[in-house]
């Protein structure tokens, strides 16, 4: 295709997590997105759960900036109620047939008032609530969606259904935005690329009648439960029984419902994020009520990620949850109070026999029937198991060149690998399209900003219910009432969601209309949310820098959660003291710097070469730094995929392309010694294998620096020469070493070094590789005896069917528990393997030929210097430690470094891949800006107060400061401090180091914070005599 | 150590009914002294013995007084000194296929699922895993496959569909016949040798049918007359043996329904038995031979439908053996279930049955043979047959929960009630007598004549249930509104 030809626009399909994020990774890497959306607003599922794990951040807070970041970019289409019929075309230039289904709505003068909704005399059970609340026939998806537009659910509408009749929303719509003869119409869209992100639906226990789902009320699903968790949902976050509204006592999670199943259900994979899931909600409740019984009835817990293990053992020790190996069969009522009875066998063969208040089922992640049908009809391969075919190799490529997939689509995954998916999406469109980015993209200037700073301060102070996150606790019409009596305060409004969209456009009404100048938020953290804001305020036409933030919830209502009499006056002292502060606030202008347009990549693994080849193909110039004298890092050890795909010819492959790539600059035995610069402008100092030194420029970094392998001091490893690692046993198996060719009996140990102490994480890779040894041995001779001994096999998502084929072969699984490990000792010239039997309660002893143990991948020692270069995190076990566990999975709190691979976390080949590409996606999206604005926190000299005490210099950790001499008015030579606006981070040390006031950080002066100071120190406002 | 409960604490931590625990107590199997306050002094011994003998966690132990679980370590290899099962190569005839037990993911479903797991450590996961590592000769000299009743509860629930009732039949096939239970190896030889499980001489069976016919048209079917040997009717009837022999009145339900749907019919003089122990007895050379019988009489007595025996396992069996090995028979004759039968004599108005006579609140129990088995063998299983059934005949109906596909067995299936381990039946039944209990029901209907032996002389006893229950046909029997005499003979032709 001819570069005139290709289209500089993308369709994503469908609106969930992953999708939003390759649309945001697109459109801020300059092509224009359509993203379309089946239902009537973007978000997917993930503002149905409650909270998500780690951090327990509410799932809809996280993700509500995102929802209005699409919501509000220039670049992005948002299509909502919008199928895809067809796709034609090819790579660069498709034509899509969309079908867009009529809202009866008319978006652009709906103004959500919801007048229509709460006068519609028709209910239906809600399905975002999953049927357990109801909603009108004219309804929002739910509180925060974007769009924020009616729409009308043509099933349930009367007036649609019986012409004659009802029309009342019609009759007293304010703007007219009724329309009941609104009509589908078909639309064509011209693209250079589509991502296939169309998401899965959770399995329907109700086809069977054995859970009892749907038959007893106290059976639901995770996903209600989430519900029922969530202050959003129909019991307003109480967890009470929907039998009878009585609280719950105890509580059974049933694992793997229509997964790993082929008898009630044809999923026979694992839909991986199950186990994490059960972990979290029942978390969630403890922390709640620690005197809950919670049970988690589990085959296999399956926490193979990042902190997943750490978290479970918590969940074990810490918080008294019940794990019980033994999956139960069905769940039948007891008595006629909707109690539940569970039978089960335990750990010891024994019959027991409970009874719960309430069963979860933890149900599994599949693909939707309409969601097949489309792939099948665009020619998209499919997995077995229903997932787009994808090659590890290529974790976001179709079969069809030029058509990309994520998320949950491509296999069942939790969020952080869905928004890499997006990311990994983003970064392959964007390698495609390169020679037509920035062909359809339009900016919008905003409007002109007006000055302030000879105003009166006018403050808007604008209170956040956060659904009942805030509101449950605190009292927000107090607050409200009493910031309205705050000097200055011009304005106060109370918002459900002040995050959400059609707040964001409030508040630019509100700002303009009242002429308010300075602006006061009472709801979260500034740290996930002030960029939204000042995005607002930018668009209202004041500069960004005018607000403050009053976390009345995080520091309050979560915290104050028992005492909300207590928080309400909390909450009182936090808003007087930011209007206090924030009318002392001054406009500000980031400082705009050029961005070097390249990029540093340091490991020259898999994932090295991956970024630096999208990137390459991206149109920037890349440095790869490798530490060895070749290219390939762990995958050299590597043969196949678990799918079965051969690593060394993909690897020569990847070699030969970074080779050759003329963008790409191979830096061979070489290491980074020191590194400076800031976002946009790194410069970093090479030792190369000569021992020269060689200074780089470069505006990003990713760091691939990889992982190391654990050498086992356990299972007489190093005495027995029988006894050997896995990565040594494939080199002896590849070359067909006697000991193998001989071999008869060949015993693989899981978990050697993994998840004990000392390590309290899964290796995550291992389990299916044992797997695939094992299957490649018996393959060659089906005779031999092949026993796998493990603690729990995680072959999640589609590998569980290697371990069916593994077992459909013959091959014994052994399960051996942390506190009773196998005994090996030398007998003649075998080993003798002793262990445990599960299931018959009887030691076995096997006689081996050979014992292979899977060795813990750890931590690469470097990174530790690498950390302190870079100023990044490195978590418990020495791995990268990345901004946000779940929506910037390779991002850090610095700006433009970026992780991927095993440096993050250990990691199977595809993982490794997809994160490279993500990491590169983000690279990209920073280079593409071409320049970058600096947060202009930074500290600020008085120079009328400052005597040039020099005190200051030596305390700055960034050496911003430096003295500087100049002349003044009457010619007289003096010194002064001045602040380098680059280097400088307004940490604010030096500003608490001044004897004089002479330094300041803007934003944070010592004038404001003593405002805020006496503010909070202030006896404060009337109806506080109750205050102890 | 002194273990001291009450009888209904007992029963409760064991599942089963009161009665059941004094049974234990007096006949000895629980060793226990009066105490005072209606208490019971148990041995700790004794109270560990019942509890590995039931599968239960022993509430108390002797280092510990507090209740709960043992931790978990208990299982660690350090404790008990067994000796270690050595694994290697070793011929695998059970596990002929990896369906049969390789697919297993030890996940304890069936042994949930399984109401009698645990007894005496018999485990359905157990059992699949001794197959799968080997150890074939211990499994087969257990009494595991005769304590289990074949329910397929266990593979009902197997999320991995392993094959574990054909497993256990393959077990039961591979014990030497003297290991056989008696009764059961008995029955089988009988069969084959005498014709009928229960040795009956010909003359007698004759001369007992013709009497029963005799008494029906007297009583309530004017011109009846039992047709034996009748060429050239429809449909050939087999009889199961132990109607003639302890209770020859149940035959006569069976004949009112064919009289009053006029149903041209005949029973066999010889080779009439419709019971098939070849199946339990895991005799698939007995089995085959025995519906070879049927399939001759029909082909002696030129029939042209065959109603299959109506026992539940004799149904299974007679229905597995046509389509396994006479499958040309099938094109030659029609088939019958009871329910078939039934119900295509309802819906064409051949039988009027009038519930006003039934108004005790009834359930009807699944026949694992005919409910899932038959789902799972022969791609349906008689789950809305019963019920249309029954509450045609019935004014008031309740389900037992769980029913159909998940139903328990009634204890006595595969052969159980035949066998020597009373005691596991009864306490195997104690689910079954829970559900029934729970239902309210005060008929319990049932289409097999193990289930019925169960529940109506065993359970009702033990758990005081106070039920009482009936043959599906013996109720359409009782409800039949009897036609004139007109019409049924015009009905005949």
């Amino acid at each position: 295709m001819s570069e005139q030809a290709m289209i500089g626009s993308v369709l994503v399909v469908g609106g969930g997590i992953s999708g939003m994020q390759a649309a945001l990774d697109l459109a801020d890497s300059g092509y224009f997105v359509h993203l379309v959306e089946k239902t009537g607003a973007i978000g997917g599922a993930m503002p149905q759960y409650n909270k998500v794990f780690p951090t327990n951040d509410c799932a809809m807070c996280i993700i509500s900036p995102k929802l209005v970041e699409c919501g509000r970019h220039p670049n992005i289409d948002i299509m909502t109620l919008t199928t895809v019929i067809d796709i034609n075309g090819g790579a660069g230039d498709f034509t899509v047939r969309v079908l867009e289904h009529p809202r009866y709505v008319d978006s652009a003068k709906c103004i959500a008032c919801g007048q229509c909704s709460s006068r519609c005399p028709k209910s239906v059970d809600d399905s975002f609530n999953i049927f357990m609340a109801k909603r009108k026939a004219i309804y929002i998806k739910y509180p925060q969606a974007v769009p924020l537009k009616y729409q009308i659910d043509p099933q349930a509408c009367i007036r649609l259904n019986e012409p004659e009749k009802c029309g009342i929303c019609a009759e007293i719509c304010p703007p007219g935005a009724i329309d009941f003869s609104d009509r589908g119409q078909e639309r064509y869209l011209r693209v250079g690329a589509v991502v296939m992100a169309l998401g899965f639906q959770p399995f329907d226990p109700g086809k069977t009648r054995a859970w009892g789902y749907g038959l007893y009320p106290n059976v639901v699903t995770s996903l209600q439960f989430e519900r029922f968790l969530s202050p959003g949902g129909p019991t307003g976050g109480v967890l009470v029984r929907p039998s009878d509204r009585q609280p719950v006592q105890r509580i059974a999670f049933l694992q793997c419902i229509g997964s790993r199943d082929k008898n009630r259900c044809n999923n026979e994979y694992c839909s991986t994020v199950c186990c994490m899931y059960a972990i979290k909600e029942a978390m969630t409740v403890k922390e709640a009520c620690p005197e809950v019984e919670v049970t988690i009835f589990y085959l296999d817990m399956r926490t193979p990620g990042k902190e997943f293990e750490r978290y479970f053992e918590q969940a074990r020790t810490e918080r008294n949850i019940r794990f019980v190996r033994s999956r139960i069969h069905g769940v039948e009522p007891k008595g006629q109070k909707g109690d539940l009875r569970l039978h089960y066998i335990n750990a010891h063969g024994r019959q027991v026999e409970e009874t719960v208040d309430l069963v979860v089922l933890s149900v599994g992640l599949e693909t939707p029937d309409a969601m097949v049908r489309l792939a099948e009809k665009i020619g998209i391969h499919m997995t077995p198991d229903r997932f787009a075919s994808i090659s590890a190799f290529m974790p976001v490529h179709t079969s069809l060149q030029g058509i990309f997939t994520c998320g949950a689509f491509n296999g069942p995954r939790d969020i952080p690998q869905s928004v890499i998916g997006g990311s990994a999406a983003a970064a392959s469109v964007a390698a495609l399209l390169n020679p037509v980015r920035h062909s359809l993209t339009r900016s919008l200037p905003p409007p002109p900003e007006q000055d302030v700073s000879r105003q009166e301060p006018r403050i808007g102070v604008f209170v956040c219910h956060c659904g009942t996150n805030i509101a449950g606790v605190v009292d927000v019409e107090e607050v409200a009432a009493y910031a309205a009596t705050l000097p200055q305060v011009a304005h106060v409004a109370r918002n459900l969601f002040t995050c959400s969209q059609d707040t964001q456009d409030l508040m630019v009404q509100q700002i303009r209309e009242k002429r308010l100048n300075r602006i006061v938020v009472a709801a979260c953290t500034p740290k996930t949310h002030e960029p939204l804001f000042r995005k607002t305020l930018k668009s209202a036409g004041i500069n960004e820098y005018l607000i403050e933030m009053a976390n009345i919830r995080n520091q309050n209502a979560w915290v104050h959660s028992q005492e909300p009499e207590l928080a309400t006056a909390k909450a009182k002292d936090l808003v007087r003291m930011a209007v206090a502060k924030v009318s002392g606030q001054t406009a500000r202008k980031p400082l705009r710097i050029s961005i070097a347009p390249s990029v540093l990549v340091i490991g020259g693994g898999v994932a090295g070469m991956t970024s630096a080849l999208n990137l390459a193909e991206q149109g920037y110039q890349v440095y790869l730094i490798e530490k060895t004298q070749q290219l390939g890092g762990n995958a050299l050890h590597l043969y196949q995929t678990w799918s079965g795909e051969h690593v060394p010819r993909f690897l020569r492959e990847l070699r030969e392309a970074v080779q050759q790539h003329p963008l790409i600059e191979v830096c061979y035995t070489s290491t980074i010694v020191a590194a400076g610069g800031h976002v946009g402008n790194f410069t970093s100092l090479i030792r190369t294998g000569t021992n020269r030194k060689r200074t780089i420029d470069h505006g990003a970094v990713i760091i691939a620096t990889g992982a190391k392998r654990y050498i086992p001091e356990e299972f007489e490893y190093g005495k027995i020469p029988k006894v050997v690692a896995s990565i040594e046993f494939d080199k002896l198996h590849m070359h067909n070493e006697t000991r193998v060719a001989n071999g008869k009996s060949f015993v693989f140990i899981q978990c050697v070094g993994s998840r004990n102490r000392q390590r309290p994480y899964c290796s995550k890779s291992c389990c299916t590789h044992s797997i695939q040894s094992a299957i490649k041995l018996k393959k060659e001779a089906p005779d031999r005896r092949i026993y796998i001994l493990y603690r729990e096999i995680r072959t999640y998502g589609q590998r569980e069917r290697i371990y069916n084929q593994a077992r459909e072969m013959g091959i014994v699984f052994i399960n051996y528990e942390q506190h009773g490990p196998p005994r090996i000792r030398k007998a003649d010239n075998n080993v003798l393997v002793e262990v445990w039997d599960h299931v018959l309660h009887r030691p076995l002893e096997i006689r081996a030929d050979m014992v292979i143990l899977a060795a813990a991948i750890l931590a690469n020692p470097e990174a530790v210097a690498l950390a302190t270069m870079f100023k990044l995190p490195l978590n418990r076990d020495g791995f990268f430690e990345e901004a946000h566990a779940k929506l910037r999975p390779v991002e850090f709190h610095v700006d433009g470094v970026f992780v991927a691979g095993l440096a993050h976390y250990p990691k199977p080949l595809e993982e490794s891949i997809s994160q490279a590409l993500a990491a590169a996606a983000k690279a990209g999206r920073l280079l593409s800006r071409k320049e970058i604005a600096l947060e202009p926190n930074i500290a600020l000299v008085d120079p009328d107060r400052c005597d040039d005490c020099a005190l200051c210099l030596g305390v700055c950790p960034y050496q911003a400061i430096k003295l500087a001499e100049y002349r003044d008015g009457e010619g007289v030579l003096r010194k002064t401090v001045t602040v380098d606006r680059i280097l400088c981070k307004g940490c604010g040390i030096c500003q608490g180091t001044c004897p004089k006031r002479g330094i300041d950080v803007a934003g944070f002066t010592t004038a404001q914070l003593e405002a805020q100071l006496d503010a909070a120190l202030e006896a404060a406002a009337p109806a506080e005599e109750g205050r102890p | 150590m002194i273990y001291e409960a009450k009888v209904n604490e007992l029963a409760e931590e064991f599942g089963v009914h009161r009665n059941t625990i004094r049974n234990w107590i007096n006949s000895g199997i629980l060793p226990a002294q009066e105490g005072p306050g209606r208490r019971y002094l148990i041995q700790w011994e004794d109270y560990r013995r019942l509890c590995d003998k039931y599968g239960r966690q022993p509430r108390l132990k002797p280092d510990s007084a507090a209740p709960g679980e043992l931790p978990a370590a208990s299982h660690s290899p350090v404790v008990p000194a067994s000796t270690p099962v050595c694994l290697g190569a070793k011929a695998k005839d059970l596990d002929a296929s990896p369906g049969l037990a390789d697919i297993c993911l030890t996940c304890g479903s069936c042994a949930g699922a399984c109401p009698i797991s645990g007894v005496d450590e018999l485990d359905p996961r157990k059992i699949v895993r001794m197959a799968f590592l080997g150890l074939e000769d211990e499994v087969v000299a257990s009494s595991w496959p005769w304590k289990c009743t074949l329910c397929g509860k266990c593979e009902a629930v197997c999320p991995m569909n392993v094959e574990i009732v054909q497993l256990l039949r393959r077990i039961r096939a591979r014990c030497d016949r003297d290991k056989v239970p008696a009764a059961i190896r008995k029955g089988v030889v009988t069969c084959l040798e005498r014709g009928n499980n229960l040795g009956i001489p010909k003359d007698d069976f004759l001369a007992l049918a013709r009497e029963m016919g005799e008494e029906l048209a007297r009583i309530s079917c004017p011109g009846f007359v039992t047709p034996i040997d009748v060429r050239g009717t429809r449909l050939l009837v087999t009889v199961n043996s132990k109607q003639p022999f302890a209770e020859p009145d149940a035959m006569t339900w069976w004949w009112k329904i064919f009289h009053a749907a006029g149903e041209s019919w005949t029973i066999s003089s010889e080779y009439w038995e419709g019971i098939n122990w070849g199946l339990h007895a895991g005799d698939y050379g007995a089995m085959r031979t025995m519906v070879k019988r049927i399939i001759d009489n029909i082909e002696r007595l030129n029939c042209t439908a065959l109603l299959l025996p109506e026992c539940g396992h004799a149904y299974y069996a007679t229905r597995y053996a046509l389509e396994r090995w006479f499958p040309e028979s099938l094109q030659q004759f029609k088939i019958y279930s009871v329910f078939d039968l039934l119900l295509e004599y309802l819906h064409e108005g051949r039988i009027r049955l009038d519930p006003a006579g039934q108004t005790k609140l009834a359930t009807f129990h699944d026949s694992c043979n005919y409910g899932r088995h038959s789902l799972k063998a022969f791609g349906h299983g008689y789950f809305e047959e019963a019920r249309i059934l029954t509450k045609a005949c019935c004014k008031r109906y309740v389900d037992l929960v769980p029913d159909r596909e998940e139903n328990y067995c009634c204890g006595a299936g595969g052969g159980a009630w035949a066998d020597p381990f009373g005691a596991e039946r009864v306490f195997h039944g104690r689910i079954k007598a829970r559900q029934i209990s729970a239902s309210g029901a005060k008929l319990v209907v049932t289409s097999c004549l193990n289930c019925r032996d169960q529940i109506l002389y065993s359970l009702n006893r033990e758990f005081n249930l106070h039920v009482e229950v009936q043959f599906l046909w013996e109720l359409v029997a009782n409800a039949l509104v009897m036609p004139p005499a007109e019409t049924r003979e015009a009905r005949r032709v």
